[in-house]
């Protein structure tokens, strides 16, 4: 994580903005570090595109404040505030070239033609994009290819802080992991501050310094990646990071109330006679291999449970045999709501 | 063999073409063969064949003067149908603003009244106003046809516009109007030219509207149709072919004019 020096760069104070009864952003506050690789991860509708909206002078707030290095931006239209964005579409320029898209923010601020040219060739560089695609139409430029150059043209504005708005979404698998990792690589030479928003906790927790988790207009948590999956506050962030056991304490015989949440590696089938904290007899629905895991679904007491093993380790049953599977309640993490 | 029936169908595609060609392009033809005879009837075939009516209408002033009217009727409607075409489709299909769906429907009105009955009332209308009728009031007449079909053709080229585009050029650094300059007005572009050159075709070869609305001057069509009811002439056939030709000219003049602007335009930003 990025360590403050001067401050946070952002601050946000008490961000609200409702459309009609419902608020989209409510009373939030935020602080994002200089240099930080921020990441907001919520379901749709949980207000994470305002927010970021509002960041970029885009969408206007009810109540709150807007704070770059210390400086109040709330009011700032977006084409005077020195951030720019990715948007989820893109929003290429259609009618314009590569080059030309790139080239548009030095354009807008009078830079000469010679200067913007060799800027642009070099970001062209930077986001590994051939100089032969230069005077070439985006509408012939593949989904990579033009991500990269949405990527470019934001960059091409020299911003202090970059938005991101879902720009991977409708990305096939492979290319999107490849590009989560050029992008982490891309802030890492750039040291600029990235503000990224996606549904997808598993792309947050390859890139970000930091997450927070949004729901109903609001972060609930908010933590380095490794404190996030370790130790979720909530049912609802230990389900949004998907396979996961989440017990009621009733099931698992712990006094109170709240649950438990297990994650699949904390799950291990018993050897007869070996002893854990909460046990489960049932059976063995199915197995997954991932690699150097495997993983087993087991359905007991009605339920159905989610473990993981190393390849190697011991071993499950097979589907339909019988299984005693454990879990001691160190390894657990108890959330109350 | 399905080879065959390929073929058949093939065939059948290229004679149901020609077809249609044909249809399309012997009423004009006629029109050509007509004018180059001296019968005092329109008549195929004719015994003689001669180029006097096309010394004669270039030879009168009259030719010159009924191409300058419609010209300039013709291009004001274009230019006025075009610029309230652009601001019109953006209201028409870029905006949210109360009262829309009703602009929409009252703006297509226009096209669905027959235009006799459209002339009609304008001449009324303009006469209880005390306006007296002349070129200047054909090109309001014809505007108020034209300019909601220039404003359909553009707004579908609206329809088609990703808006993020203008966001993320107000988010790059432009001001409203450079967002409007380099981002809208570009994507709309192919829909101003279509929308431009219908309305000068559309304005060029009107007759109903132009019959109530010029007053005492005379345009292309309307010396067309009035000649050909009565004292017609091989000048008839061809002053309409000398029409027909010009505005070719115009319109390949116009397309030619806009790519070598276009080309202007990227050398001087490349």
């Amino acid at each position: 994580m990025a360590v403050a020096v001067n401050g946070p760069i952002l601050s946000l104070v008490g961000l609200t903005r409702r459309f009609g009864e419902i608020a989209a952003v409510d009373d939030i506050d935020l602080e994002i570090e200089d240099g930080e690789f921020f990441t907001i991860v919520g379901p749709s509708g949980s207000g994470k595109s305002t927010l970021v909206r509002i960041l970029a002078g885009l969408e206007r707030v009810d109540s709150g404040a807007v704070l770059l290095r210390g400086r109040a931006i709330t009011d700032v239209p977006a084409n005077k505030r020195p951030t720019a964005m990715v948007f989820q579409s893109l929003a290429l320029f259609n009618h314009k070239t590569v080059g030309e898209n790139i080239e548009f923010a030095p354009k807008m601020r009078g830079v000469d033609p010679r200067a913007r040219r060799a800027r642009a060739l070099e970001l062209m560089d930077l986001v590994r994009l051939p100089e032969a695609y230069y005077a070439r139409p985006v509408t012939r430029c593949s989904g990579g290819e033009r991500q990269r150059v949405a990527l470019a043209r934001a960059l091409a504005s020299d911003p202090e802080i970059l938005f991101f708005d879902e720009p991977l979404s409708a990305i096939d698998y492979r290319l999107r992991k490849m590009l989560e990792v050029e992008l982490k690589d891309l802030h890492r030479e750039t040291g600029k501050t990235f503000i990224y928003i996606t549904h997808s906790l598993e792309e947050a927790m390859v890139m970000s310094d930091r997450i927070g988790i949004m729901r109903a207009g609001r972060l609930v948590q908010i933590g380095p990646p490794l404190e996030i999956y370790q130790e979720p506050r909530s049912r609802f962030v230990a389900e949004f990071m998907g396979e996961v056991n989440v017990l009621a304490t009733g099931e698992a015989g712990v006094d109170g109330a709240g649950w438990l949440v297990v994650r699949p590696e904390q799950l291990r089938p018993l050897a007869p006679g070996e002893a854990a904290d909460v046990v489960f007899e049932g059976r063995i629905v199915n197995d997954y291999l991932l690699g150097s895991r495997k993983q087993f679904h087991a359905r007991a007491n009605e339920r159905m449970l989610i473990g993981e093993i190393a390849v190697g380790a011991g071993g499950v049953p097979g589907p339909g045999e019988p299984v005693r599977l454990g879990f001691d309640l160190k390894d657990a993490v108890r959330v109350s709501e | 063999m399905s080879g065959t029936r390929d073929r058949l169908i093939t065939a059948l595609l290229a004679l149901w073409t020609v077809l249609v060609l044909v249809l399309l392009y012997v009423p004009i033809l006629s029109v050509v063969l007509a004018s180059l005879a001296n019968t005092r009837y329109m008549r195929f075939p004719h015994k003689v064949w001669t180029l006097d009516a096309y010394r004669d209408a270039l030879g009168q002033y009259t030719t010159a003067e009924l191409h300058l009217t419609s010209l300039k009727i013709a291009v004001l409607v274009a230019l006025i149908a075009v610029l309230l075409g652009v601001f019109g489709a953006l209201a028409f299909a870029r905006f949210e603003w109360r009262g829309r769906s009703l602009y929409q429907r009252l703006l297509l009105l226009p096209i669905f009244f027959p235009q006799a009955v459209l002339g009609l009332a304008l001449l009324l209308a303009m006469t209880a106003a005390g306006i007296t009728p002349s070129w200047r009031t054909a090109v309001f007449a014809h505007l108020v046809w034209v300019v909601p079909i220039v404003t359909l053709v553009i707004s579908i080229r609206l329809y088609g516009f990703d808006v993020a585009q203008e966001e993320a050029a107000f988010d790059l650094g432009a001001s409203r109007l450079q967002v409007f300059r380099e981002v809208t007005l570009p994507a709309l572009s192919p829909g101003i030219v279509s929308g431009g050159l219908f309305a000068f075709l559309l304005s060029w070869s009107n007759l109903p509207l132009s019959i109530f609305t010029t007053g005492s001057d005379t345009t292309l069509p309307l010396w067309l149709f009035s000649r050909t009811a009565t004292n017609y002439s091989p000048l008839v056939p061809a002053l309409a072919v000398i029409a027909t030709g010009a505005s070719v000219l115009v319109v390949l003049a116009a397309a030619l004019a806009l790519a070598g602007w276009r080309r202007l335009v990227a050398r001087r930003s490349a």
